[in-house]
């Protein structure tokens, strides 16, 4: 094969016709023994893209970076850097960056010769080292540290050197395995600012791997979230808030309420409320069950019986709990009636927050006020209100793949 | 009573338990450690300097000196690098036996010196297991030089590989896999990244090494044949001299040994930042 290409010339391919990804994983599975970690894992990152890899531990996040490093082989499928099958290559021939969550800055080393190894290594001219070196200290606003050890450094700085570290030697792709994960909140919502900026300033197409759903909203242009070893969704940050394809996806990124329903003619039936929806014909039939799932935020309360024209009513349900939570009020709802009749089985709705991601069986549900809207109009534990949904989101009750 | 109590431990705010222990073990140390090591340089200077200076500058006792450093060196070299390999190898890669090879490495120290020295005769001597096949050839390691560096080998086996492998268990493999994605080769990551994060380990083992070294007796005696001026090291000259009831050679050896074991361990313990430098 080698022999023949370079007697046929490659043809190059219009620019407008070439896939724009810089970074595709094709096909991917992993397994550790006989457990399977990975399956048939598939995505692009276009040329200086931020793509997220958002999922719980155990989702497979790490492994995924792993094998496009070249730190561990998979078990089928592909690794594509710019057009260049990767997959057999070792590691260090890749010409990737990892920002490891430990930093792996090297400790015997100051920290511009941290960032200067990449060129040491690979034999360049001292005088381009320093070039390169002095640049990039400038970069990521470390200069007066040149001389100093990562162990005189503060975390956030350390991360800082690991960046630079790898954008010395061009890599074609940055691989970031839960940068933040060491960091305390504020210098993590700081760096994580800072970072984004500087990557887009680089323009080198990055995969970040993080936990935390705010942290992959913020970072990524796209996010994927993985879920014991698949990718539930991938699409951007504004799609996989307000358009979550499953439940799994609604429920991980933030709190959501999940009710079951009954498809009919052009509404769906939640207990005893009908709410008017457009449903796509070819996914839902009449008489399916479905799951409709809504944000605490998508929740519009209001007073006595009287529902609000424009919304969707759902309910009237009575104020259990309210709790000030600074920037909102949250509220916890009993439904006088939630779930549809024909569905239920012994739990007719969800209770799903962040704070507890284990589903507890429930008839309430949470809502969330801004604060000029709680101020406005007071509500009391115990009081009788009439709920309504501004937004939703229909999802197939049965299997979690869409 | 129970009010008296703190009051007797403390008399107005002086805490008596503090000089009485500290009294109790500079006393109990005073037969045990401190008396004997004084009396090597009292007996050594008793009779003059010049004495003394005589005595250490015999050509016999120059030559048990430089032998006893030389043997020990090379010892020492080999023990360093094998131990530097074999705590890579066993905390890098797990396989069936690796703790039976730790368990092996480790043994030495738990084995007389004695053992050690008649385990190796066994082995090389002229009616060895392996000596009765080579010495027809005109092969003969025992009681030579050699021989001498075998038996410090065999008994100093495990200090480097013991101060050497924790460090390989604790580095953090993302460490060599940083080195890795950036672009080095496996030789390239040892020399820049691995090796200098175990300059302190490899040092303090090399000390630690040299210093049981220089100081073997019971296995040297058996195999080096303790010739004088041939394969008599200094812990050897010592015993010799002290049998033939020469004294003061037998000290001025005794004096310059304990000043080196000092010069070591003054280092391991003044050294100890620097050597753990992060």
């Amino acid at each position: 094969m080698k022999a023949k290409e370079t007697f046929i010339p490659k043809r190059e391919e219009p620019e407008s016709t070439r896939p724009s990804a810089a970074a595709s994983v094709v096909g991917v599975s992993k397994r550790f023994g006989k457990a399977s970690v990975l399956e048939n894992i598939s995505f692009d990152v276009a040329e200086g893209e931020v793509l997220v890899l958002l999922g719980a531990s155990g989702s497979g996040k790490t492994t995924i970076l792993r094998i496009i490093a070249g730190l561990e082989m998979p078990y089928t499928g592909k690794v594509i850097l710019h057009g260049r099958d990767v997959t057999e290559l070792p590691a260090r021939e890749r010409g990737v960056g990892v920002i490891f969550q430990s930093y792996a800055l090297f400790p015997k080393m100051t920290v511009e010769k941290n960032i200067g190894y990449g060129l040491r290594i690979r034999k360049r001219k001292r005088k381009k080292i320093r070039e390169t070196v002095d640049e990039l200290l400038s970069l990521v606003q470390l200069q007066e540290h040149r001389k100093k050890y990562p162990s005189q450094l503060s975390g956030g700085q350390q991360q800082r050197v690991a960046i630079a570290r790898t954008l010395a030697y061009k890599p074609e792709v940055l691989l970031f395995d839960e940068p933040f994960g060491a960091l305390d909140t504020q210098t993590r919502v700081h760096l994580r600012r800072e970072i984004r900026s500087l990557l887009k300033k680089v323009n080198v197409p990055s995969i970040f791997i993080t936990h935390d759903q705010e942290e992959a909203l913020e970072l990524g242009d796209r996010v994927a979230v993985l879920n014991v070893g698949h990718i539930e969704q991938i699409g951007t940050p504004y799609e996989i808030y307000n358009h979550p394809a499953t439940e799994y996806v609604a429920t991980f990124l933030g709190a959501a309420n999940v009710l079951e329903a009954v498809v009919r003619k052009d509404f769906l039936e939640v207990g005893s409320a009908r709410i008017p929806a457009d449903l796509d014909k070819e996914k839902f039939r009449e008489g399916d069950c479905v799951k409709i799932v809504f944000r605490p935020e998508d929740v519009s309360l209001s007073r006595g019986d009287l529902p609000r024209s424009s919304h969707a009513r759902l309910a009237s349900a009575r104020i259990e709990e309210i709790t000030f939570v600074g920037a909102y009020e949250r509220l916890r709802l009993r439904l006088d009636k939630g779930g549809a009749e024909e569905c239920k089985t012994d739990e007719t709705a969800y209770l799903l927050t962040t704070e507890t991601p284990e589903r507890k069986p429930s008839k309430s549900i949470i809502a969330t006020r801004p604060k000029p809207e709680a101020s406005a109009s007071r509500l009391y534990v115990g009081e009788k209100v009439s709920v309504a949904l501004t937004s939703f989101t229909v999802l197939p009750q049965k299997g979690t793949k869409s | 009573m129970s009010t008296v109590a703190p009051a007797m431990r403390h008399v107005r705010g002086f805490d008596v338990a503090r000089p009485l222990s500290i009294g109790v073990l500079v006393f109990l140390m005073l037969p045990l450690v401190f008396l004997p090591l004084a009396s090597i340089f009292i007996f050594g200077t008793s009779n003059g300097l010049d004495k003394f200076w005589a005595a250490l500058t015999a050509p016999e006792a120059i030559f048990a000196l430089k032998l006893s450093m030389a043997t020990s060196f090379w010892a020492t070299v080999f023990n360093v690098i094998f131990g530097l390999f074999a705590a890579y190898v066993l905390s890098r890669y797990n396989f069936w036996g690796r703790n039976a090879l730790i368990v092996t490495i480790s043994l030495p120290t738990a084995i007389p010196t004695a053992v050690a020295g008649f385990a190796l005769l066994l082995l090389w001597g002229p009616y060895g297991t392996l000596g009765r096949l080579l010495t027809p050839h005109g092969f003969q390691i025992m009681f030579t030089a050699g021989a001498i560096i075998l038996a410090n080998i065999f008994v100093t086996f495990p200090l480097a590989f013991g101060v050497i492998k924790p460090v390989f268990d604790t580095m953090s493999r993302s460490l060599e896999e940083a080195s890795a994605t950036i672009g080095a080769t496996r030789w390239q990551t040892f020399w820049h990244v691995t090796l200098p994060s175990l300059r302190g380990a490899i040092v303090s083992g090399a000390l630690l090494t040299f210093a049981r070294a220089v100081g073997e007796f019971g296995s040297t005696i058996l195999v080096s044949g303790n010739l004088a001026g041939r394969t008599q090291t200094a812990p050897l000259y010592i015993f010799a001299k002290f049998n033939e009831g020469q004294i003061e050679a037998a000290n001025a050896i005794a004096i310059v040994l304990a000043l080196f074991s000092f010069l070591i361990f003054s280092v391991l313990f003044f050294a100890r930042d620097w050597l753990d430098v992060d």
